[in-house]
């Protein structure tokens, strides 16, 4: 099948999506490819691809992917195969993880950083 | 303004709800409202309840839906599920079951 009709915007075979800025989640976010943020979200988020949380999002939840960036709010951990970045104006509550944790200055950050985790090769369930 | 787009690989179980033009690529399942149109593309497996201003159906839906203005069922699209709508157009190749309320 897989003849999409009458769709005037195109997605590209799945790699990204896109929480928009008016959109509200309540509930379990999980899949393949990479996720951004610019809404809000109540709910834990595990993606294989990068999660990006925009500026003016917000997350409350815990959030893992193969890199975590945040510009916006999270209340949760955060958890990486790769890096996890909070870029300047982010607010973070929570835990994060990763090969490498680097906070922006500008950002504000409550948790702890455990930058040397032994992650379990699944990440996804 | 923005624009949502729940990709091919992704999952969401729980409730959606938005200001804003959705579009779904992936699975769906619970609940779904936005005030814009919804395109569930083909391929995409929503399970749960939609309304919507328009809705556009390519992929599978299984639930109740209803649209403010107006609901397209696509050649291979796919819904079970009862549906209230101002107007309704069904395609050659489209499967439907359930019941359409048109408001008269």
């Amino acid at each position: 099948m897989a003849r999409s009709t009458a769709a005037p915007t195109d997605v590209n075979e799945g790699t990204e999506s896109i929480l928009g800025r008016g959109t509200r989640v309540r509930g379990r976010v999980r899949g393949d490819g990479d996720l951004r943020i610019e809404g809000f979200v109540e709910g834990d988020v595990a993606i294989s691809g990068d999660v990006t949380i925009e500026e003016g999002a917000s997350v409350k939840g815990d959030v893992q992917g193969t890199t975590v960036t945040l510009c916006g709010e999270l209340h949760g951990d955060a958890t990486a195969r790769g890096a996890v970045v909070v870029r300047a104006g982010a607010k973070v509550s929570g835990n994060l993880g990763g090969s490498e944790v680097s906070l922006e200055e500008g950002a504000s950050f409550e948790g702890r950083i455990e930058a040397e985790l032994d992650l379990p090769p699944e990440l996804m369930r | 303004m923005g624009q949502t787009i729940i990709g091919q690989g992704l999952t969401i179980e729980g409730e959606i709800t938005s200001e804003e033009e959705v579009m779904v690529a992936g699975t769906v399942r619970g609940r779904l409202s936005s005030d814009g149109a919804v395109i569930i593309d083909a391929g995409a497996v929503v399970e749960a309840d939609v309304s919507a201003g328009s809705l556009s159906v390519g992929g599978t839906v299984t639930g109740n839906v209803s649209a403010s203005d107006r609901v397209d069922l696509l050649t291979g699209g796919r819904l079970v599920g009862d549906v209230k709508t101002a107007r309704i157009t069904i395609q050659d190749g489209a499967s439907f079951k359930g019941n359409v309320d048109m408001d008269v």
